[in-house]
């Protein structure tokens, strides 16, 4: 099928007014909860995993994406007028955001950032149509060790780029694996691990661990930090960013797009990289880098644009490999497993109807966003009101009524109260859930593949690294091991020396880049819950995200 | 003593690794030929034990967030889920969701009873409706409603 074929195809999907109501619901949930700085879109999306099962697969996809790349727009919001990130990416928003807001052009800067989200938005999904269906033609000629190639190395990337601790996060993408091969083996009929237990014989639910692990995990750890509601001083007029704004920001948005499209299709990329790769070179181009973090324009377009063009782009993998590049679309990854459909490079042929109408539904929800946005500034600022603890209560209850709606089962909701418990404690510890659900929802075919190629070959390994395509990606998974290996050694030694441009401003701001997906709340350290306050002790994590000193 | 005791975390993950490591080995390993069920988990299990391992060691105590009351907040607020599963299955959803609700509007965002009450009920009923009456969830037999 052609790209206008496809396209044709994808919007008579799209427009269908059921369709047209879950890109509205999607995008306007991904900017509230953009909004909210409880929930991140990682959490939210588990919340939402049950109510998958009563939706049409491309109905259901649409309103994830649309909570994905919505919650990037959101998330600016109380950026620059709180200087307070509601969701991870929006961080660096903060440098100039705030700045700007404190100068009296609020307006301009959450205008800029919508103009900019659209455009990046925008250009990503055609980059995503012209990049997907050659990248499907060449997947389909991989057999099983390009797939074992192809899932290590996207659980590698994740570990390594994503997180704080590559160490840790292994350790936890191991635990995934290993967890995901609870209950039958399906090649032997061997029970594993079930101890005897009926209810673990079909093995553990991905949704359970996934709401558990994020939904009521990550509500547990930013409760415990998240202080209470904001007042907003600073009025927001003027949104529409003037002539000059435009002449100034227009490189950044140029340059933001082209980055976070290639950032967000590389396994372990995301919005949280992109943006502060972004910033990080608006501030090296800039003729005066001293105007930055002091309100200059550049420094929330660039970033803004960025993560929202990662964000759409990072289907790429997804929709051509069938391979999630990070956790949120590890999330509808397991949303579409749950339909029967699993993503791959069969995906555009087989089932057309997913691949073009969730393109289709992304044009439309970014002009829904931009629409939304521009007017409905200060309703959405009113949603900080709602207090945290509230929208736990809330959202715990409907996790828990939700998780049981599946399969009509109690013994899931033991399974989320168990993962959301050790959700919470691997937050508290350092070890980040991301990774380990990732690993979880890949293992299955990453075992699969692994004992096909094993039978292929009769037991010689040689078989992964003689293929010229998983040769060449393992070949490249040893080198990004080396390369942070001998990073990570390096810093050990100079602590002193900062990395990255944008980690630098972060450090000296207080803030903190966290995990894609999260609700940003909790990357404000000096802000912390009044009762933890009591015993002095403000959050405290590692340093910032690894991936914004790594990349060159 | 007590500034060793981060390294438990790593402690627990190795001797969860090594468990699986022998509980994989009994499943029968096979040939690398003829992968057995219990090969695969027995090289997860290994790479789970390594880096546990390695951590055990390198780890730094600086990602480690210290227990706060904020903490013992949680603990009981964990306490009440588990009560609330209990007691779902037991006597159906609203009694419990009320009380759950209760207990989180008054201990997490300290809600005056004024508000927390109401607002508990109203958002069982809700929950109810869209869940039972809406989505056709069949939640276990609920005593208010005399089932």
């Amino acid at each position: 099928m052609g790209i206008m074929d496809g396209l044709g195809e994808g919007f008579s999907v799209a427009l269908d007014p059921t369709n047209i109501l879950y890109v509205f619901l999607g995008v306007l949930i991904g900017t509230v909860i953009g909004v909210l700085p409880g929930l991140g879109p990682t959490a939210t999306i588990a919340l939402l995993l049950p109510i998958t099962y009563e939706l049409e697969p491309t109905s259901s996809v649409i309103l994830l994406a649309g909570i994905y790349y919505g919650s990037m727009y959101g998330g600016t919001i109380t950026s620059v007028l709180l200087r307070l990130p509601g969701e991870a990416a929006s961080v660096v928003t903060v440098f100039d955001g705030h700045q700007m807001a404190m100068q009296g052009r609020a307006g301009p800067a959450l205008g800029i950032a919508a103009v900019g989200s659209f455009i990046g938005g925008t250009l990503s999904v055609v980059g995503l149509i012209l990049l997907a269906p050659p990248l499907a033609d060449l997947a389909v000629q991989f057999g099983d060790p390009e797939y074992v190639a192809l899932t290590a190395f996207g659980i590698l990337l994740v570990t390594y780029l994503g997180t704080k601790h590559p160490v840790k996060a292994l350790c936890m993408a191991a635990l995934g694996l290993l967890l995901a091969t609870i209950g039958r083996d399906l090649v032997t009929g061997t029970s594993r691990f079930t101890f005897d237990q009926v209810e673990l014989f079909d093995g553990l639910d991905f949704v359970a661990v996934a709401m558990g692990l994020f939904g009521v995990g990550e509500i547990l750890y930013n409760l415990e930090k998240t202080e209470k509601a904001e007042q907003i001083k600073s009025k927001v007029k003027n949104i529409w960013p003037s002539r000059r704004d435009f002449r100034d920001s227009s490189g950044a948005i140029a340059r933001g797009s082209v980055l976070g499209f290639f950032l967000g299709v590389l396994p372990g990329g995301g919005g949280v990289i992109s943006s502060l790769a972004s910033y990080g070179m608006e501030k090296r181009r800039a003729k005066d880098p001293s105007r930055f973090g002091k309100g200059a324009i550049e420094g929330v377009a660039g970033p803004e644009t960025a993560n929202n063009a990662s964000s759409t782009s990072a289907f790429v993998p997804l929709l051509t490999l069938g391979i999630p590049p990070n956790v949120v679309l590890a999330l509808i990854y397991g949303a579409l497993l749950i339909q029967g459909i699993t993503p791959g490079p069969q995906l555009i042929d087989n089932n057309p109807e997913i691949f073009w109408g969730v393109i289709a539904s992304m044009f439309i929800g970014n002009l829904m966003l931009l629409a939304l946005n521009i007017p409905l500034v200060g309703f959405f600022v009113q949603l900080l009101r709602v207090r945290a603890g509230i929208l736990a209560a809330f959202a715990l209850l409907i996790t828990m009524a939700g998780v049981f709606s599946v399969n009509n089962d109690v013994f899931d909701m033991w399974v989320v109260l168990v993962f959301g418990i050790i959700g919470w404690l691997m937050k508290k510890t350092g070890f980040e859930p991301g990774p380990l659900v990732l690993a979880f929802v890949l293992g299955a075919i990453l075992e699969e593949s692994f004992r096909r190629s094993m039978l292929l070959s009769g037991g010689e390994f040689s078989i992964f690294f003689t293929r010229p395509m998983s040769g060449t990606l393992f070949a490249v998974m040893a080198l990004v091991v080396l390369y942070s290996s001998v990073m990570g050694i390096r810093r050990r030694r100079q602590r002193s020396q900062l990395p990255g441009v944008a980690e630098e401003e972060l450090r000296a701001t207080g803030l903190e880049a966290e995990p894609e997906g999260t609700a940003g709340v909790a990357a404000t350290s000096g802000r912390t819950d009044g009762r933890a306050d009591d015993d002095g002790v403000p959050g405290t994590g590692g340093g910032s995200t690894r991936a914004g000193g790594d990349r060159p | 003593m007590s500034k060793h005791l981060f390294r438990i975390a790593p402690l627990v993950l190795l001797l969860f690794g090594v468990a699986a490591m022998l509980q994989a080995r009994d499943l029968s390993l096979g040939e690398l030929s003829a992968p057995g069920p219990g090969l695969w988990p027995f090289i997860v299990a290994s790479l789970l034990s390594l880096t546990a391992l390695v951590l055990l060691f390198i780890d730094d105590p600086a990602d480690y967030e210290p227990w706060t009351r904020g903490t013992v907040g949680i603990a009981l607020g964990l306490v009440s889920l588990g009560v609330f599963i209990v007691l779902f299955e037991q006597i159906g959803f609203l009694v419990p969701a009320v009380l759950m609700l209760l207990i989180w509007l008054r201990l997490f965002a300290r809600e005056p009873w004024r508000w927390a009450v109401p607002l508990a009920v109203i958002g069982a009923v809700v929950f109810h409706l869209v869940f039972v009456e809406a989505l056709g969830v069949p939640f276990p037999d609920d005593i208010v409603l005399g089932g």
